[in-house]
């Protein structure tokens, strides 16, 4: 137990180092920030909610500070995509909160923003899900016919639909390998830079489904060159954060000790698998997220009363976390069984690389 | 070689999803029942 001065609670260490950890881990694979699941562990921790942020805020920074570098190595990082993308980002953000403030004065921020989590979530989800599942199947009946299986398979039309918008701009993302209308991108920024706003997250999980879907980078890509979008949002949330007195630096090292080691091992995970694995654990951490915000609808819904809603409402953030670290590690296990010619699960050779 | 009504944990991917999630969430209960009970 550590008595943290700034934030006024004592809290057990450990938690603080394991939760850096596992969000680490699943930041540097998926390329999200983890707020949705990090702000309300802290708050069951025993940290006040403005606390949670800045401190949540803060790490983050830190921590897809770690994973870019990680993933400029490894060849991850579109700049010009990424570049392009931060201004739309930043429009969108900043109108994403002021209709946020709109519903605040109207007294149901706190409803709307969690119908619109259940229904962005779920849809993305379904849609990765059903996207990824196909990929799946593609590339283990291009196994069998004894095809070589590239690094990424996607089956989704849309990029193509995006990439053939004739609009002045057009630039070349030489890492992604994609030609693309500048305000395709811009686009893509301001909605899901709205998203995030709106919703109070770093967007990550909207952006990286965006930049596949949409404008066809390659999932690796996409994680990497999301991650770049962290760092600026994260770095501005976290001085906002520091300027305003929300942040308990200790508590910040902490977890920031745990996500050094996590951030490095998620994205180095990322080069032991195919583009529809990382999907996968995008779709899964998407529908755990919602079951977790219905939960806390309900609990909202029937006047805050029935406190088991909310009881189970933490446990599948904290399951969650555990569940998706375990998942990317279980993969990284069965990748090096792979390629050892050792056995492994059947469904688990079309998503490695071997 | 796993009995055989464990298998389809490991053969599946739906199977390992909610094995893995079991696990997960009986973690979770630990971590809830020995360190967080006195601050919710």
């Amino acid at each position: 137990m550590f008595e943290f001065v700034v934030s006024g609670i004592v809290a057990p260490i450990f938690l603080l180092v394991f939760v850096g950890f596992t969000v680490g881990t699943v930041g540097g694979f998926i390329g999200v920030g983890g707020g949705y699941m990090v702000t309300p562990a802290l708050i069951v921790f025993g940290f006040p909610g403005y606390m949670a942020s800045g401190i949540d805020m803060t790490h983050i920074a830190g921590k897809a500070l770690v994973s870019t570098v990680r993933h400029r190595q490894l060849g991850n990082i579109d700049w010009t995509l990424a570049l392009s993308m931060v201004a739309g980002t930043m429009l969108g953000v900043e109108l994403g909160v002021r209709v946020l403030v709109y519903f605040k004065h109207l007294g149901i921020s706190g409803v709307v923003l969690l119908i619109t989590s259940v229904v962005v979530m779920f849809g993305l989800f379904l849609y990765t899900q059903v996207e990824t599942r196909r990929a799946h199947r593609q590339a283990e009946a291009m196994a069998r016919e004894g095809r070589k299986v590239g690094r990424e398979i996607q089956t989704s039309r849309l990029p193509q639909i995006f990439q053939n918008i004739p609009l002045f701009p057009i630039v070349r993302c030489s890492t992604a390998r994609i030609v693309v209308s500048m305000w395709v991108i811009v686009l893509i920024g301001i909605v899901t830079g709205f998203l995030a706003g709106f919703l109070g997250v770093g967007g990550g999980f909207v952006r990286v489904p965006a930049l596949v879907y949409l404008v066809g980078a390659s999932t690796h890509i996409a994680v990497g060159t999301d991650l770049v979008e962290i760092v600026v949002s994260g770095g501005y949330g976290a001085l906002r954060h520091s300027i305003e007195g929300h942040v308990d630096m200790m508590a910040v090292l902490f977890m920031i000790c745990g996500a050094l080691f996590g951030a490095q091992f998620g994205s180095i995970a990322t080069a032991y698998v195919r583009g529809p694995a990382i999907r996968y654990i995008l779709s899964y951490s998407l529908i755990l997220a919602t079951l977790g915000a219905v939960l806390r609808l309900l609990y909202v819904l029937t006047g805050q009363t029935l406190e088991v809603l909310a009881l189970l409402a933490v446990m599948l953030t904290l399951g969650e976390m555990i569940f998706l670290c375990l998942f990317i590690i279980s993969l990284v296990v069965f990748a090096v069984r792979h390629k050892h010619g050792k056995s492994v699960p059947p469904w688990v050779p079309a998503l490695v690389v071997s | 070689m796993s009995p055989k009504p464990l298998r389809w944990f490991f053969d599946s991917m739906l199977g390992y999803w909610v094995l893995l999630l079991a696990v997960s969430l009986g973690a979770a209960a630990a971590i809830y029942e020995i360190w967080l009970k006195g601050n919710m």
